[in-house]
């Protein structure tokens, strides 16, 4: 026998109790991990998306509130163009819109002399002509949810737009997008003028401190306006700050709920075990470990609590990445961080709902407790 | 011979102060005592067994042990896990446990690792004639294995004081003689004093010493015969 043969076998003597207590915090961990989770993964998907594209640097508008207003004039192109060391650079206009309005998709506008169309890996047909501004290449993930082959039409920001080729990519983002000609997507947004970011290439062979050299150059060339790689990108869209502080809020308030349900579980065992508590201090057992014995249970609790949560938490995020309408914006990302917030809520809020009744336990005088059978 | 419990005009009150269940008990008891305390239901020799080994507090006056003053839970309850080993009359045994774990759990921060504390529970249980049902829960068991072994637990960490509530008061006559046989062992073994809450003149008549308690009060306090010898099956290490 040792210290955990007695929170265990009290938590088995009432199994359901138990159960439901653990599920309610493994709840309160699943939605954390799956909030927080989708709204970094909706992030990571959109640097990874951008990153593949093979652009170095991206320059956008400056802390953006989301990723389609960012704007960025036109008339910078020829200055980004002209920095040294340089290889290209393309602007490229963002929208998000649905796709025969069954599924939510990113429209990406690409100019018809863009570097970007060269890297692209056609799986069927071909890129648009130079002037068919009505045509479209669908990422292989949409075009197989939405049924559709070369030829066929899908609407797109209300728009009926002809698909001139399927293409094959690495991030789930581009998998369910579809690649336009710019200069359709600016009339159908009213965004003559503008784009949403210019993706820099720069010239090979290339190290860490060229990046750096370029970026600084890049900063003067386009002053008033955000450059970095695209992780930084990401980053400065103000949006994913908003959804990260919503998802944490509703965390907290979620979490401190399975806090109280662990306290009144606990409390109810108590309650419940009061007589066992009398034995325990009639047998000598200090306050202190009667305060650790609860302590324990509540541990416990939280622990399994814990991992089924973040195993919940994984699967929820899955099964809302499939969607029709998050699929391809939304990829689930689980990072260590989010593992270990999870893991240090459960091993607070599993203490601390327990704290109370055990110090209740521990205020009862032993003849007092054995009285209470 | 020193003095080992002590209390000192002590009272106990409940419900505010509305019943006085103990009344200026002084009342001093050596370590080589057996003493049994009596009386009728209700008199209050439950309360006064309960604050000698500190499971409740006196309202008024003081209990010393060893020639110390107790306070606080924690100092009584490390007496409890070392020098008091207490018996109730319906046994107290944890039924989530087996009758091995049931000794194990008053070991628990005395006797170092699992292990040892294994042996030394199958040690007393075997001293117990209770072997063949260590692994057995308390529901298992008859009512008199079920006192041998509330008996066990109660002297695992050798106690210096065995205080019994009613030991006896739901066995059968045969039975009883056998548990007052075994609390007898343990103070001839042991050197073990016994205090005795009993309402049974033929229990206290086995003490050294009888106490009666009337209304919260000790009414007579008598120094009489010595513990009966011990069945030789049931001698303790």
């Amino acid at each position: 026998m040792t210290e955990l043969t007695l929170p265990l076998r009290g938590l088995i003597s009432r199994p359901l109790r138990t159960l439901l207590t653990v599920l309610g915090i493994a709840l309160a961990v699943a939605g954390f991990v799956a909030l927080t989770g989708l709204t970094a993964g909706v992030q990571h998907s959109f640097a990874s998306g951008i990153n593949e594209n093979g652009a170095d640097l991206v320059v956008s508008q400056r802390s953006a509130f989301n990723l389609v207003s960012s704007a960025v004039p036109k008339s910078l192109s020829s200055g980004l163009s002209a920095v040294p060391n340089v290889e290209a650079v393309s602007g490229i206009l963002l929208n998000i819109t649905t796709a025969d309005d069954a599924a939510n998709i990113v429209m990406a506008g690409w100019p018809s002399d863009s570097f970007l169309w060269k890297d692209m890996h056609l799986l069927a047909g071909r890129i648009p002509a130079p002037g068919d501004q009505w045509s479209v290449i669908l990422g292989e993930s949409i075009a197989r949810a939405l049924d559709k082959r070369v030829g066929d039409t899908v609407e797109l920001q209300f728009q009926p737009y002809r698909i001139v080729g399927i293409a094959s990519f690495s991030s789930v983002l581009n998998q369910n997008s579809a690649i336009v000609p710019l200069e359709g997507l600016q009339q159908l947004l009213s965004r003559e003028d503008v784009f949403t970011l210019y993706e820099v290439r720069l010239k090979r062979p290339l190290d860490k401190n060229d990046i750096a050299v370029a970026r600084t150059r890049l900063i003067a060339a386009a002053q008033g306006f955000e450059v970095g790689d695209t992780e930084q990108f990401s980053s400065s869209i103000r949006i994913f700050d908003l959804l990260r502080a919503i998802a944490q809020t509703i965390s907290l308030v979620v979490m401190a709920m399975a806090s109280v349900a662990v306290a009144n579980t606990l409390l109810m065992a108590v309650n419940e075990r009061t007589f066992e508590i009398g034995v325990l201090a009639a047998l000598g057992w200090s306050p202190r470990r009667i305060l650790r014995l609860i302590l324990i249970e509540g541990v416990i609790m939280s622990a399994a609590g814990g991992v089924i949560g973040i195993i919940l938490g994984v699967l929820t995020m899955e099964m809302a990445a499939k969607t029709n309408f998050a699929a391809g914006l939304i990829v689930p990302y689980l990072s260590g961080w989010s593992i270990a917030q999870a893991l240090i809520f459960v091993f607070i809020a599993g203490p601390l709902g327990a704290l109370y009744p055990a110090w209740r336990a521990t205020r009862l005088l032993p003849a007092d407790a054995l009285r209470r059978i | 011979m020193s003095l080992l419990v002590e209390l000192s005009n002590v009272g106990r009150d409940f419900d505010g102060g509305r019943i006085v269940a103990v009344d200026g008990v002084s009342l001093a008891i050596e370590d080589d005592e057996t003493v049994a305390i009596v009386g009728r239901s209700g008199s209050g020799k439950s309360t006064i067994l309960n604050l000698v080994c500190g499971l409740d507090r006196p309202t008024r006056g003081e209990v010393r042990f060893e020639g110390r003053a107790v306070n606080g839970r924690a100092a009584w309850a490390a007496l409890r896990a070392s020098r008091i080993g207490i018996v109730f009359q319906n046994f107290f045994l944890l039924q989530s446990l087996s009758a091995r774990e049931n000794i194990e759990v008053a070991l628990l921060g005395n006797l170092g690792g699992a292990r040892q504390r294994r042996v030394r529970a199958l040690e007393l249980l075997a001293h117990f004639g209770l072997a063949e049902r260590a692994t057995l829960r308390p529901a298992e068991l008859s009512g008199g294995e079920r006192q041998r072994l509330a008996i066990a637990r109660a002297l695992a960490n050798r106690p210096k004081l065995l205080v019994a509530d009613e030991p006896t008061g739901s066995l059968d006559v045969q039975t009883s003689q056998s548990v007052m046989s075994i609390i007898g062992n343990a103070h001839r073994e042991f050197g073990t004093a016994v205090i005795v809450v009993t309402h049974d003149e033929d229990v206290a008549a086995l003490c050294g010493r009888r106490v009666e308690i009337s209304d919260g009060r000790i009414r007579s306090d008598n120094r009489m015969t010595a513990m009966p010898t011990p069945a030789p099956t049931l001698r303790i290490r």
